[in-house]
Parts: C-alpha cells; sequence; structure tokens
C-alpha cells in the first residue's frame, strides 16, 4: 500500500459520504417514479380507449350511424373480426399540421349483423408532457432538500466534532519542555469526555517521565562531580608523591584526561538540561563578530589551524550571553576538532547569519544526525559528543535556523538568525561608523 | 598564611587539606555548616576555601554571615559541584573572589588562591619572586635578573602558573586545563603544550634562569636544584 496516502479530513469525508448517497438515492428514486407516473399515465390513456370503445360499441348497437372523427376516431365496416391491437402510431394531424405519436386501439365489434372496426386513438405526447412536468418537479424538490440538508449536516457534524478537533490541536502543539500541563476540557459527549481523560492520562505520564529522567541526568551530573574530584585529587597527590615509572605517569595522566572527558560530558548535559529548562535568560543585545574576534584569541596557540574571521557585516542578535559565548565556542571548536591538516578555518558574519567553514577530507556520512547527542562519525577524535547538540539547542530556543553543508571538501555551518526590523535599524547606525 | 577548607566530602577536605599544607600554608578544616561557620566566627583565615553544598546548609549562607560580620580581610575561593551560572554570580556578588567547579586539580586551587592572595595585598603584593625571577602580576612583566624578558600571553600564563606550583610535577593535562579551560581537551591530539613550554624555556634559559624540567617524558616540574 502506498504509505503516503492523501489523507481527507473526516468532515470532508462524511460530506462527501453524504453526497454520494443522496445522489445514488436521487437517481434511483428518479428512475422508479419515472416507470411508475409513465405506466400510470398509459395505463390510463388505455382506459379511456377502452371507454371510448365501448361507448362507440353501445351507439352503432342502438342503430346509431357509424360516425368517424379522425384521426381520434375512425369506424368502418369490416369484412371480418381480427385480433385487438393496441399500440402506438405515427399519424398526420390535420388540426396540427404536423406528425404526431398517439396511442391506438384497434378492435372489432358487432352490432346487429355488421362487424365495425373501430380505432380509438389519444395523444401521448400530453402524457409525456405530464410525465417530464412531474419528474422534474420532483427532481428538482430532492435536489433542493438535499443541498438544505448537506450543509445542516455539514454544520451539525462540525458542530459535533467540535471537542474531538480541539483536542486534536492541543495535542499537536504538546510539548514536553511546556511547564504547563495539557488543558483539555470536558465535552457533555461521552466518548469525547473520555478521549480527554485517556489523553490527560497519557500525557502526564509522558511528563513525568520526562521530568524524571530530566531529573535522573541532573542529579547524576550533579553527583558524580564530588567522586569525580576525588579520583583527580588522588590521582594529581600520586603524580607528586612517588617516583613513578614513565608508564605508570603515562597511565596515571591517561586517567586525568578520561576525568576531563567525563566532566566536559557532566558539564554538557547539565547545560542540555538548563537551556531545556529556560535557566539562561540574561539575554541583550550581543555583537557576535566582536565576540567571536575574542574567542579566536582565545583559542590562539591551541592549533595548528589558522581562524580567519571574515566580518562582511557585523551581526547583532539578541540571546543570553553565557549561552552565546557557548554557540561560538562550540561551532569553533567543533570546527578545530574536525579541521583536515590542510587549509584554514573561516568564520563569515552578514546581518543575519554566521558561517562556520573548516576543510575536511569527506562529507558526513550522516548528515542529518550531526546535531544528535553522542553522534560521533568516527571514535578518532575525542569529544564529548555534545557540542552540537548543545549548539543545536540554543539555535532552537531562539528561532535561529542551523544548517549544515558539506560543499567542495568544507564543512560549513551556517546559523541564520530571523531577520528582526528592530534590531536591523538598530544596526544600521553602527555599520556606517 | 591561614586557610580554613569548608568541604563536607571527607577525601577531597583531606587532600586539599595535604597539598595546601605543602605548599606552606596553615590548614584547618570544617566539615559541614556549623563548624563552618563556628570556626569563622572564632577564628580570623586569610582565606576561605568553601564548597557551596556543604551536608547541613549552604555555602553561600557563610559567605553572607562572614561578609556581614565585617570581615573583609578573609578571602573566599568558592569550590561548588554546580556549574549554575547563578551560584557563581552569586557568590561572586555577594565578595567570593574566585569561583572553581569540581572537580579542579589541587594546582589549579593553588594558583588561583595565590592569585587571589596576590590581588588583596596591594602594597607590592602583586609581584612575586623566585631566586633571579620576579614578576609584576600587575603590569604583566617578567624580570630576570634585570632584564625584561618578552613573553605572549600564554607564555606569561604558563610561567606565573609554574612559578605558584613549584616543585609540582604538571602534566600536560593540568597545563592545558589551566590555559585553555573547557577548551583544553581540543589541545589533545597536538603537542601545543610541548610548543608553549618549549618556548617559554627557551626565553627563560637565554636569560640563565633553568628552571623548568621535564618530569616523566611529558610532564613538566618547575624547580630550583
Amino acid at each position: 500500500m502506498d504509505k503516503a496516502r492523501k489523507k481527507t479530513g473526516l468532515l470532508q469525508k462524511t460530506s462527501r459520504i453524504f453526497v454520494m448517497l443522496s445522489f445514488l438515492l436521487m437517481c434511483c428514486s428518479t428512475v422508479v417514479l419515472y416507470f411508475y407516473v409513465r405506466h400510470i399515465l398509459q395505463q390510463e390513456i388505455e382506459e379511456e380507449l377502452y371507454a371510448i370503445t365501448d361507448r362507440i360499441e353501445t351507439s352503432l348497437q342502438q342503430g346509431e350511424a357509424p360516425y368517424s372523427m379522425p384521426p381520434v376516431i375512425e369506424v368502418v365496416e369490416a369484412a371480418a373480426t381480427g385480433q385487438k391491437i393496441l399500440r402506438d402510431t405515427l399519424l398526420y394531424d390535420d388540426t396540427q399540421g404536423k406528425m404526431e405519436l398517439f396511442r391506438e386501439l384497434v378492435s372489432f365489434r358487432t352490432a346487429g349483423n355488421r362487424t365495425y372496426r373501430i380505432t380509438v386513438r389519444d395523444y401521448v405526447l400530453e402524457s409525456q408532457k405530464i410525465l417530464a412536468a412531474i419528474i422534474f418537479s420532483y427532481v428538482l424538490i430532492i435536489a433542493l432538500v438535499f443541498i438544505l440538508l448537506f450543509y445542516l449536516n455539514r454544520a451539525g457534524n462540525a458542530y459535533l466534532w467540535r471537542p474531538f478537533f480541539e483536542t486534536l490541536e492541543k495535542i499537536g502543539n504538546f510539548s514536553l519542555i511546556d511547564k504547563e500541563p495539557l488543558k483539555l476540557q470536558d465535552p457533555d459527549i461521552r466518548e469525547f469526555s473520555q478521549l480527554n481523560k485517556q489523553v490527560k492520562t497519557l500525557t502526564e505520564k509522558v511528563r513525568d517521565d520526562y521530568r524524571n529522567l530530566k531529573q535522573f541526568t541532573e542529579d547524576v551530573s550533579h553527583e558524580l562531580q564530588t567522586p569525580l574530584s576525588i579520583i583527580q585529587m588522588k590521582v594529581d597527590n600520586i603524580i607528586n608523591s612517588a617516583p613513578l615509572s614513565d608508564e605508570q605517569y603515562k597511565q596515571l595522566t591517561s586517567i586525568q584526561k578520561d576525568i576531563k572527558r567525563v566532566t566536559q560530558m557532566n558539564k554538557g548535559l547539565t547545560l542540555l538540561t538548563k537551556i531545556e529548562n529556560n535557566q539562561f535568560n540574561l539575554v541583550r543585545e550581543i555583537d557576535l563578530s566582536e565576540m567571536i574576534r575574542d574567542k579566536i584569541a582565545d583559542f590562539e596557540g591551541l592549533s595548528n589551524d589558522k581562524i580567519e574571521l571574515v566580518c562582511r557585516d557585523t551581526l547583532v542578535v539578541k540571546m543570553d550571553y553565557h549561552l552565546a559565548e557557548i554557540l561560538c565556542n562550540n561551532l569553533i571548536s567543533n570546527a578545530i576538532k574536525h579541521c583536515s591538516d590542510t587549509g584554514n578555518i573561516r568564520v563569515e558574519t552578514t546581518f543575519l547569519t554566521l558561517t562556520v567553514i573548516n576543510p575536511g577530507d569527506r562529507a558526513i556520512v550522516h548528515a542529518d544526525q550531526v546535531f544528535e547527542r553522542f553522534y560521533r562519525e568516527n571514535n578518532s577524535v575525542r569529544s564529548t559528543g555534545l557540542g552540537l547538540a548543545i549548539v543545536k539547542k540554543i539555535c532552537d530556543l531562539y528561532q535561529f535556523d542551523i544548517a549544515y553543508a558539506f560543499v567542495k571538501n568544507m564543512h560549513v555551518f551556517t546559523v541564520t538568525v530571523p531577520g528582526d526590523p528592530v534590531l536591523l535599524s538598530v544596526k544600521t547606525p553602527k555599520a556606517k561608523l | 598564611m591561614k586557610v580554613l577548607i569548608a568541604e563536607d566530602e571527607l577525601s577531597l577536605r583531606e587532600s586539599v587539606a595535604a597539598y595546601l599544607r605543602k605548599e606552606g600554608y596553615v590548614c584547618e578544616v570544617a566539615a559541614d555548616y556549623d563548624e563552618a561557620s563556628y570556626r569563622l566566627s572564632l577564628y580570623t583565615y586569610d582565606i576561605v576555601v568553601l564548597d557551596i553544598n556543604l551536608v547541613t546548609g549552604s555555602g553561600i549562607d557563610v559567605l553572607k554571615a562572614l561578609k556581614a560580620s565585617g570581615e573583609h580581610g578573609t578571602a573566599v575561593v568558592i569550590i561548588s559541584a554546580n556549574n549554575a551560572l547563578d551560584d557563581k554570580l552569586e557568590g561572586l556578588d555577594l565578595g567570593a573572589d574566585d569561583y572553581l567547579t569540581k572537580p579542579f586539580h589541587l594546582a589549579e586551587l593553588n594558583s588561583r588562591m595565590r592569585a587571589v592572595l596576590r590581588r588583596r595585598k596591594f602594597d607590592g603584593g602583586h609581584v612575586l619572586n623566585f631566586n633571579e625571577i620576579s614578576v609584576d602580576t600587575a603590569a604583566r612583566q617578567v624580570w630576570v635578573e634585570a632584564k625584561e624578558i618578552i613573553l605572549t600571553r600564554k607564555e606569561y600564563d604558563l610561567l606565573l602558573f609554574f612559578m605558584t606550583n613549584k616543585n609540582r610535577v604538571l602534566s600536560k593535562e593540568i597545563i592545558a586545563e589551566h590555559l585553555w579551560g573547557d577548551n583544553s581537551d581540543l589541545a589533545d591530539n597536538f603537542d601545543f603544550i610541548y610548543v608553549h613550554v618549549n618556548n617559554l624555556r627557551k626565553k627563560m634559559t637565554g636569560a640563565g634562569a633553568k628552571y623548568i624540567r621535564t618530569a616523566y617524558g611529558s610532564g613538566y616540574k618547575f624547580m630550583d636544584d
């Protein structure tokens, strides 16, 4: 089955079914009505034809002379009796001057000792007109009724399903990070009320689990700090206490390195939780270009790669100062970590974008996962696997767009700040200076 | 130099105390909030190493009480398991002199404490001497005998770190963390520390101060013969 099958709205679907059913019903009933009315009309004509024939026979038997009134009545003496014939026939009607369709009854009757062939005719057209009129008015009325019903039905459905749609919308907007629990109405329809109750229970549970998990991460991170400190100090003390062999020293410093890594990971995880909890609100205007210039100076001497700042325009953003630092820091340190030996790192700022470019040997295999926590392309570079996840979190918090691309052997990370006319106007005089 | 170490974790307390005693401090310890408050109310210290999360109370409260008592001569270095910026800002706002996040290296703590003490002694306290080397920490200038040595920012930081942690083996990890903090993991694959130390060593040796030794192949030690 095609997975991406087009979905129809509930109201649309019910309306569509209603239209289809009513159309079918209308067609069937019209056909039935047509045949029924036609049958009745025909019977009526035939009855009339028989009645006239009978009357003529009676008048002939009373000795009156046979009289004709073509094309409606024709009485002629016949040599012998024959079969009664009932049929439709086309005849020239001289009163109207054109060919007309008649219903014709030919019967043979005897009066005295003579046999007469009596032909009685009636206009069919008339009954057809009546039939058409009846069918037309029927279709008109029923169509009007159906259209009326259609709108009433739709409005009724919309009213009936409203609590459902409200719930659906609320669930759609539900976010684990929200401080408030999901607020749902209690509708008077039992099923919807049940649905809301279940959804409430479910989301509450999910929120609880999420909170617990977050709390757990926070607690673990926090509780780890003390034992880590103890290990670290003991290692420091061992290094300084007794003469060690080079091998022992190497192992001890390797422990130091790993402690550092766990510490960094802890810090990263705590930071992620804090960003989620929205605990950074020292929001102010920050000149990111300026900040990056400082950061590059900080990184001086830490790597062989030259970091070049191309400041096309000053990039001023409104965000928490500490988070801005982390954002710049993580982007640049990521570039340093994954920079191939050839070429320099380039950081560019424009009015609305911050781009960090570093040369790389090959594109990231799972580019879509690059911002996920603990995603590592390979294990050759020691990293916490949190740097870019934190960058993404910060960007999400401020609705910045972050994108990764691999262009001409360059890893390109671009942060795009949503255009804010207020900021732009603030910035313009600055750019002139 | 009299130090009070207020830390509830026994191992940490003892390690810090042992290290600082070797550095020539007179150390007293407090295991919880009450003991810390008690000692601070009775005695005067030059510097307090204060843990924020004391079992029976907050180090922040100890700090508040200390500042309220008018003991402005006592410097405070906060150590905390919380990397919370709020704590840091609150601590510094309340008059703490520095803030260290656990886990930290003892050499780092020592270096911070020395810096705090230097800053607090206005009258000439900013000059650090070691044999023929003198460092003016206010002007960031280094002199060997009467000759000024021009150092880069990192080399200067490195020399100061060495001088405050004499006779200690300083691994490249500790040095990297001192110089670059959280970004020091970037130095993992590279021997940048080696480059910086070597440059510093060349400059110092050129002026006749040969105190930077290699220890265990990849660590360093600043020592007199």
